[in-house]
């Protein structure tokens, strides 16, 4: 369970977060919605350890996570997707996958620096080589490499890409490069997955299979998915609960319904004029 | 692992080929300089930490190495291996507050770190003999023992490049903070990243002390950084075979010129400017020589 | 050597005139920085350039010293600005990446210097004793303050505060405030960007010969007087790359602190002293004292 306690991010005078309290029950989706600008992608940045939170604490599964540095909340089990892509454009979209997956075996096998924090995901022995193994490709180094790149492949097949696997990823259609993003994110083997508007700038039929997609792997990775999304079609099918923000605080927090009918929700939204509902 | 054989196969005939005295020291000194330049290239064109100080790292390897061997008589193998470890424990000393550095500023710093290690060389005098230099190395550094060394390290270099610790170094080269949402200890990928490339230089360093077998702190100064880093771009950053044949390219263009040595850093500015204005991107851009042989050089690198 | 008040504030005279020379190289490196984000390592060229005309124009062909010092001054300015027109501009319209422009830079600087070197020899050479007052003041029991010391810090006080005039009183002065903001919204705004970049070379190049020649005053005229721009870009950074209040105070801070060491402890240390500085500095505020800090939204 991750669970949000009284969070507040400011940047200089900006407020970006006030108070933020919620909890996330494992294996939910909740949707994240709210005007440009109220702390939506703010949210993930604390979670995953981006920025510290001014003042709050965050928790996950009852441990105190807040002072945590990015990359150990990551190993912990939280993965995300960035709004604005982060890919690795230059390197193959093969390659951007392993870069994601190898930390979840190689990496996490050997360090244990991260000392009592425990790895989420149990290291797999058949993906574990060292530095000499890789100085001097020896089997081990082989066999790892080749398991490796099988998983990673079968992820890209997953989300529809394994054809393009040599490709550059920067030269990756738009909305393919946001399902790269999934990909890579799953390569992580997490177990809460943040998607920060896995919808933007796809067509409509993009984002019917990207609703699939998300549904898909909520089941059959067993996730509990937070996903921040403009699209309320998008949001009304998959996310049972929704929690809605805005100028960096939570003023609605419930069905999709219950959102929809919120009046506070409906003056937010129209005071920006900028979404339909 | 065709790569591997390629490799061997090039350095038994850099090692054998009946070859007249002055040709040996053309291949000695190329393979100095690749050793080098194969280091600074993991660090820039492979981790982008933009370096003008790496003379320094050879400076401390060829220091050690010859201290070692002249004072205490060491065989020179431990004593070269010695060199390129002092220059890694000197990186790790120095990459503690500078690799919080990014751009520019760590340009800078590691300008002023690596002249601050030659003056500290050139103060020292009780051990170094300053700045007259330190002569009577033995000439331990054969065109054989050059051609293995930098075979060596070549291999290991391309098969580090292609397994997890390559992977990392582009992660946290391209996107620092979506290595580190990835799972990346990215302070420590920067500080592998610098004590790699600084063992490296290290061992060129005392591999060019024990070809010159003379060595003095003027050898290894901004100048000779400069030159490690310009040798990167020119061959194509992020390009491991563009490293060494671009290395490979200046050494060989300047001891064509050395006859008229006083134009040599001429055309070398010359030549510096002309690259970055007409193929910024160097000779191979990211691509390695087999990815042309692969794809006909089709494989698009954005 | 003793600690005695005397050489403490003797040192002090010399480390402040010292720094305002650091400070005029140091704020026109920084001034090119806070336009097109990149290290300018051809600016000790551009100094080498006003030193030698300096230099030239007084001893073979005799003119004023007035008249040599404006000359320096153009040919230095000039220098800078054919660089960014004939180097620096094709690559900048080709690609944002500043690194290119930062190895093109040393291949200027390579270039002149060795220019120099083909040309006129790489020989020692001291700017006539005529050339600027000799005079030596005894201010006070021994502590003394020499006129060419008078005259750089003046000059230097002149030059930075006609900068600061240029920069908040004129209308290309403003733009090029605008431009260091946020060169694009300067250009969609109507500035042209082409001549604004010109502009600030020339006035880069012209701050570098004031430095160039003080130093060939204070220490003697070689091709390769440039690299104590190295000092120069080391003050910048303590103070913050592209601020130029950051570059004057790190430039006086690294003057006094060369001279400091110079006098108590040893003047082989100077060089160390300054590197030992800037690594602390650095790792006090890795962005100087002056800095911008650039929070990257993600
Ligand atoms: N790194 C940052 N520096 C300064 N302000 C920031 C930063 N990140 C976010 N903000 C501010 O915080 C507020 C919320 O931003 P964000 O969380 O990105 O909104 P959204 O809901 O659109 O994702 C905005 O006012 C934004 O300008
Ligand atoms: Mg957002």
């Amino acid at each position: 369970m991750l669970e949000l306690v009284n969070i507040d991010m400011a940047f200089g005078g900006v407020k970006a977060l006030d108070h933020m309290s919620f909890k996330i029950s494992d294996g939910s989706i909740t949707g994240i919605i709210g005007p440009n600008g109220a702390g939506k992608t703010t949210i993930f940045n604390v979670i995953t350890g981006v920025y510290s939170p001014t003042a709050g604490k965050i928790f996950l599964n009852g441990r105190d996570i807040t002072p945590l540095k990015a990359y150990q909340i990551n190993r912990l089990g939280i993965a995300r997707t960035f709004q604005n892509l982060r890919l690795f454009t230059r390197s193959s979209v093969l390659e951007n996958v392993m870069t994601a997956a190898q930390n979840h075996y190689i990496n996490s096998y050997r360090e244990n620096f991260l000392g009592s924090i425990q790895p989420a995901v149990k290291p797999d022995p058949k993906i574990n080589y060292g530095f000499f193994d890789a100085l001097l490709h020896l089997g081990r180094w082989r066999n790892s490499e080749r398991t490796l790149k099988l998983n990673s492949l079968e992820l890209l097949a997953r989300v529809g890409l394994a054809d393009r696997a040599d490709q550059a990823a920067g030269t990756l259609p738009y909305g393919m490069q946001r399902r790269l993003e999934i990909a890579r994110a799953l390569a992580l083997s997490p177990e809460i997955l943040l998607l920060d508007e896995p919808a933007a700038g796809m067509n409509p039929e993009e984002v019917f299979e990207l609703n699939n997609l998300i549904t898909g792997i909520h089941k059959d990775f067993k996730l509990t998915i937070l996903v921040i999304e403009h699209h309320m079609d998008l949001i009304m099918n998959i996310c049972p609960h929704v929690i809605c923000l805005n100028f960096g605080e939570k003023i609605a927090e419930g069905s999709g319904s219950e959102i929809q009918n919120n009046p506070e929700v409906l003056a937010a939204y129209l005071g920006t004029g900028e979404e339909e509902i | 692992m065709k790569r591997n054989i390629f490799l061997i196969i090039i350095g038994i005939a850099l090692a054998f080929w009946p070859l007249g005295g002055y040709q040996e020291g053309i291949i000695i000194l190329t393979c100095i300089n690749c050793i080098a330049a194969m280091g600074v290239s993991i660090l820039t064109g492979f981790t982008g930490i933009f370096t003008l100080g790496h003379a320094a790292y050879m400076a401390l390897g060829a220091y050690t190495t010859a201290i070692l061997t002249v004072r205490y008589g060491v065989h020179y193998i431990p004593a070269i291996i010695a060199g390129g470890f002092m220059a890694v424990l000197i990186a790790w000393l120095i990459g503690i507050p500078t690799l919080k550095l990014t751009g520019d500023y760590y340009a800078i710093a590691s300008i002023g770190l690596g002249e601050a290690i030659r003056l500290i060389i050139e103060n020292w005098q009780s051990l170094t003999r300053g700045s007259r230099g330190f002569p009577g190395i033995d000439p331990y550094t054969t065109r054989f023992t050059a051609v293995i060394i930098f075979i060596m390290l070549a291999i290991f270099t391309f098969n580090m490049l292609e397994s997890n610790i390559g992977r990392e170094l582009k992660a946290s080269r391209d996107d620092i903070i979506a290595a580190s949402l990835l799972g990346f200890n990215t302070p420590r990928t920067r500080m592998k990243a610098l004590l790699i490339s600084a063992f490296y230089c290290g061992i060129s360093g005392a591999l060019l002390g024990g070809y010159m077998s003379f060595i003095q702190p003027s050898m290894f100064d901004m100048m000779k950084s400069t030159e490690l880093t310009a040798i990167v771009v020119f061959g194509g950053l992020g390009s491991m075979s563009g490293t060494i044949l671009g290395s490979a390219a200046i050494t060989l263009i300047m001891e064509y010129f050395r006859d008229i040595s006083q134009y040599r850093m001429l055309i070398y500015g010359v030549l510096l400017v002309v690259i970055m204005v007409f193929r910024p991107e160097g000779l191979m851009g990211s691509r390695e020589l087999w990815d042309f042989l692969k794809f006909g050089g089709k494989k698009n690198n954005a | 050597m003793s600690f005695t008040f005397s050489t403490f504030v003797q040192q002090i005279i010399n480390g402040l005139s010292l720094g305002s020379v650091y400070a005029l190289i140091a704020v026109g490196y920084s001034l090119v920085y806070s336009i097109l984000l990149f290290s300018n390592f051809a600016h000790g060229g551009f100094l080498v350039v006003g030193g030698y005309a300096c230099y030239y124009l007084l001893t073979q062909w005799g003119y004023s010293v007035p008249f040599s010092m404006l000359g320096a001054l153009l040919a230095s300015g000039l220098t800078a600005v054919v660089t960014e027109r004939l180097a620096y501009k094709p690559i900048r319209e080709r690609t944002p990446i500043t690194l290119y422009l930062l190895i093109a830079s040393m291949g200027v600087n390579i270039i002149i210097e060795n220019l120099f070197v083909v040309t006129v020899g790489g020989r020692i050479r001291a700017l006539p004793r005529s050339t600027f007052p000799t005079g030596v003041f005894n201010l006070w029991e021994g502590i003394t303050i020499s006129s060419s010391d008078v005259l750089s810090l003046v000059t230097a006080v002149i030059f930075l505060s006609l900068l600061q005039l240029f920069l908040s009183r004129t209308r290309w002065g403003l733009a090029i405030r605008a431009a260091a903001c946020d060169i694009k919204t300067a250009g969609l705004m109507g500035v042209n960007v082409t001549f604004l970049i010109s502009l600030v070379f020339f006035v880069a190049g012209v701050l570098a010969a004031v430095g160039g020649v003080f130093l060939s005053v204070r220490y003697s005229l070689y091709p390769q007087l440039g690299n104590i721009t190295t000092k120069a870009f080391v003050a910048a950074v303590i103070g913050g790359l592209g601020s130029l209040p950051g570059a004057v105070a790190g430039s006086l801070i690294l003057g006094l602190a060369e001279m400091l060491t110079a006098g108590f402890i040893s003047s082989q240390m100077r060089d160390l002293v300054v590197y030992s500085l800037l690594v602390i500095m650095l790792l006090i505020s890795p962005a100087g004292f002056f800095g911008k800090k650039i929070s990257e939204k993600i």
